[in-house]
């Protein structure tokens, strides 16, 4: 009888030990992954930081920290009521610090969707099946200058497109038009720098580059001007605008002019831009949404060229049988390949995804930049977190002596008051991506550019805050609470029961 | 005194947060100081100098400008024709060569971006290095006289001479980009001082000219770009007045047809330059520096508001005691304002040694500016910015002490 107790006590106790262990391995794990996740998150938010590309992973995975939170409160019985009645009784601190986080991750969001509507604009430029070829050493259509009598030669290469036994091809001369704005605001500028681009065939050029015009307008003529009513003036210059620029230039009118416009938001066909003695006239508005064509004025190169004083091409655009061939196209124009490369000219040649990829050099000057402030922005809301924790700690010293006489062990103290830091950055977190939110769909004017030195095109677009930018605000805001609440939550669980009671 | 030092022992009494309070300031002020910076250089760069007017005489329509050499000798003298003409008290003509050190590599580590104009303009009329201290402004002239004596020697930039991996007395090959054909041999006979020009490089413009000149002879035909070498002509005139005489001298001049030609003030030509920057700039001025202020305030606000909750027993002793209600308060905002203005002033006053004499200034590439100096005003903001958050944000948590009652708070202790 005895030693069957004894038999099941000592079983009871291995099954306890067992059990303990098990427990305590647990433990171990759930830190260690917390700690795992944490890691990755950073990681994570680096890469995507960088890249931009798939970042909206970041929401799953900040709300998959958050869950394997509250699964460890759950399961490790964390008194979490506590924690989130700690927060409504002190509502005024809660709040304040949360305004910390409202404002770095909505001023952080807001930024990012800035730069991530000029990269997606520099992104969804260009067809991988064309291939762009500029005068050699010239990464900017601004600075390139191709000889004219190579430009044929060029054309006819093997893996261009042929229409009509045609190569199909977009001979391009891009300037840049400092155009004068009418009634200046003081203070403001007094000149708007337009682009031009001249074309030899605007319908070969809207081939190859994939857009249509919105219905009622039409491409310029051979000719490219058309008699101005007026017998007196000189022949209209016949333009195609970008949706984009016929909008800001429609700003640009005199308040007179804005006052007779048929439409006062954007210039429509048959509108006219003056430039000094001669007039443009739009003939038509390009579908060009989300493009840096967007930005663009569009007119036949013999008129343009000659008015502006730039007579040579600065770009031939190439469309190839096929991304792959642009590819090889680019190589061989490139020289890439010793045994299979163009001979006649050096030129400098991209397909024009490379180039417009390439164009967003700018927007990572202005991503590190935006990195740096909102490091700097979030050490500053750490701080703000840092502080209500170490006076909500302050304040309940003798609650966790009573909480750590209850039963409760050390790391369910730190998980107690790192959860309650969590909430709050959750809480900003959350408000602050939907003020960054608002800022999504706004027209915004910037520059892109991939050279080295000054120089880059003036581009409009919108501010992009899409699933990505929201991820890297909420991650942000999350790691702001975690690394706030941690130490002050460490400081928590070193209390020892009685002292504690003492005060 | 004794109430100063009574705010001093409440401050080192609860350090942690006295000093989290401090750091959340400082990095907060440190950012507010590069912006303002950034914003307060442009902001001088466009804005009309009452005296010593600069113009700039550029192709009237097309950018870059591109105008026919020959244009430059009456553009110099301000297209002044008649004794009563107006002309300028001094002039540069600047000529952009493009170029690179590796023919087949073009990257950042082997791009030049060079001025090519008369040496000895750089110390009277390039901004900045017209007023160097005398120190650098020898040293600059040194290299000035070399590039006379030697029409192939060139001064690069600091940042851009490190880039491309070569030193003072180097020689360098620079192989023109916009310039197709064209390759200078140069010899670098001395560097710009640190700051604005450290990726900028000058080369002696009689030497473009002779090369351009010794393509011509040599192929048999002109450069393509011959008749478009002159990018820009600088007039230095003393007042408006004489800026606008000289303004229609140039545009009523029968010299400039083909292209025509425009002068307006520097400050007009950099405004319209920067216009595509324009939203970058506002989110700057008028998102993110408020956005930074007010996490500011509200950063401090918290910290005061747990410090006079944490302090209400303290208070209603001091009451007690007879100190005045009035006095409480200012005894609280005493205690923010003393942090935000000490935590301020050094971040703000450390900012400026740091950048300007540490890393030679903000890289931050914004149009043709590539590093911008952390203004002399910094020596202040921090301080003022510290002043003004800290009290904007203890104001409420010190007019709080006021509802504090002694019996109250003495019967709970009871």
């Amino acid at each position: 009888m005895v030693d069957s107790i004894r038999q099941q006590r000592s079983e009871s106790q291995l099954l306890n030990r067992f059990l303990g262990g098990l427990l305590a391995m647990l433990k171990v794990i759930g830190i260690i992954l917390l700690f795992l996740s944490v890691t990755a998150l950073v990681i994570f938010l680096f890469l995507y930081f960088v890249t931009l590309d798939n970042a909206w992973m970041l929401i799953p995975g900040s709300f998959a920290f958050f869950g394997l939170m509250m699964l460890i409160v759950y399961f490790a019985k964390i008194p979490i009521g506590y924690n989130l009645r700690n927060l409504v009784v002190r509502y005024r601190t809660t709040l304040l610090t949360s305004v910390a986080f409202i404002l770095v991750t909505g001023v952080l969001t807001g930024l990012m969707g800035f730069i991530n509507g000029l990269k997606r604009l520099a992104q969804a430029t260009g067809n991988p099946s064309n291939v762009i070829v500029l005068s050699q050493g010239s990464t900017e259509e601004g600075i390139s200058n191709l000889a004219f009598e190579n430009m044929g030669d060029i054309a006819q290469q093997e893996g261009v497109k042929r229409k009509n036994d045609e190569p199909l091809c977009s001979r391009e001369s891009y300037l840049v038009l400092s155009l004068p704005i009418a009634e200046p605001v003081p203070g403001s500028p007094t000149r708007r720098l337009l682009q031009v681009r001249g074309l030899f065939d605007p319908v070969a050029s809207a081939e190859v580059h994939d857009f249509g015009l919105v219905p009622g307008g039409e491409w310029f003529s051979d000719a490219g001007v058309r008699p101005s009513v007026d017998p007196n003036k000189a022949p209209l210059v016949e333009v195609v605008l970008g949706q984009g620029i016929a909008k800001q230039l429609a700003g640009d009118r005199s308040k007179a002019d804005k006052e007779k416009a048929r439409n006062k938001e954007q210039l429509e066909v048959g509108d006219t831009i003056p430039l000094d003695t001669r007039e443009l006239v739009v003939t038509g508005i390009m579908k060009t949404e989300g493009t840096t064509f967007d930005s663009e004025v569009w007119a036949k190169q013999s008129v343009i060229g000659p008015l502006l004083g730039k007579t040579n091409f600065t770009t031939l655009v190439l469309r190839a049988t096929g991304p792959e061939q642009a590819q090889k196209l680019e190589d061989f124009f490139m020289g890439k390949d010793k045994d299979f490369k163009y001979e006649k000219t050096q030129v400098n040649a991209f397909t024009e995804t490379n180039y417009y990829k390439s164009q967003s050099q700018t927007s990572i000057q202005l991503l590190v930049g935006t990195i740096l402030v909102a490091t700097v922005m979030g050490f500053g809301g750490v701080m703000g977190v840092m502080n209500t924790m170490f006076a909500a700690i302050s304040q309940r010293v003798k609650d966790i002596g009573m909480l750590r006489l209850l039963g409760f062990s050390r790391w369910r103290i730190l998980v107690s008051f790192l959860t309650e830091s969590l909430l709050i950055a959750l809480l900003g977190g959350l408000i602050g991506c939907l003020l960054g939110y608002m800022c999504n769909g706004i027209q915004a004017t910037s520059i892109i550019g991939g050279g080295a030195g000054p120089g880059g095109k003036a581009v409009v677009f919108r501010v992009v805050v899409d699933w990505g930018v929201l991820g890297i605000g909420l991650t942000l805001s999350m790691l702001m609470g975690f690394v706030g609440g941690l130490i002050p939550a460490m400081s928590a669980m070193r209390f020892k029961p009685l002292e504690s009671l003492r005060g | 005194m004794k109430f100063l030092m009574l705010i001093f022992k409440n401050l080192r009494r609860n350090m942690v947060r006295s000093l989290l309070t401090s750091a959340g300031i400082m990095v907060l002020v440190f950012v507010i100081t590069l912006i303002w910076s950034i914003l307060g250089f442009l902001d001088m760069a466009t804005s009309e100098k009452a005296a010593n007017f600069k113009g700039i005489v550029t192709e009237k329509w097309s950018i870059p400008s591109q105008l026919p050499f020959s244009y430059a000798s009456t553009l110099e003298n301000g297209a002044a024709r008649e004794e009563s003409d107006v002309k300028p008290m001094d002039s540069m003509t600047w000529q952009f060569f493009i170029g690179s050190v590796d023919k087949t590599n073009i990257g950042f580590s082997t791009f030049i971006f060079a001025f090519c104009m008369e040496p000895s303009k750089l110390l009277t009329m390039m901004d900045e290095l017209d007023s160097l201290q005398p120190g650098p402004r020898a040293t600059l002239d040194k290299a000035i006289k070399a590039m006379e004596g030697n029409r192939q020697g060139i001064i690069v930039g600091q940042k851009r001479l490190a880039a491309i991996e070569k030193k003072v007395g180097d020689k360098i090959k620079v192989f023109g980009i916009n310039y197709r054909d064209i390759e200078l041999e140069c010899e670098i006979v001395g560097t710009f001082p640190p700051g604005r020009y450290d990726n900028n490089t000058c080369i002696n413009r009689d030497y473009l000219n002779a090369s351009l000149d010794a393509f011509k002879a040599a192929k048999g035909r002109p450069h393509p770009l011959a008749e478009k070498t002159l990018n820009l002509v600088w007039v230095k005139v003393p007042t408006k007045d004489s800026f606008s005489k000289m303004s229609t001298q140039i545009d009523n001049s029968p010299m400039f047809a083909a292209p025509p030609v425009k002068i307006e003030t520097a400050s007009s030509g950099v405004s319209n330059f920067l216009a595509a920057y324009k939203d970058l700039l506002m989110i700057l001025r008028y998102l993110l520096a408020p956005a930074i202020i007010i996490t500011l305030t509200v950063v401090i606000s918290n910290a005061i508001s747990i410090s006079v909750r944490e302090r209400r027993k303290e208070m209603a002793v001091l009451k007690v005691i007879g100190f005045q209600p009035n006095q409480i308060i200012f005894l609280v905002l005493g205690e923010a304002i003393l942090l935000g203005v000490v935590a301020g002033a050094i971040s703000s006053i450390g900012t400026y040694y740091f950048v300007n004499r540490v890393i030679g200034g903000i890289p931050f590439q914004i149009a043709f500016f590539s590093s911008f100096p952390v203004l002399d005003g910094a020596l202040w903001w921090g301080a003022a910015i510290g002043f003004i958050t800290s009290f904007a944000g203890s104001i409420l948590p010190a007019l709080s002490t006021r509802s504090i009652k002694v019996v109250d708070v003495f019967s709970k202790v009871a």
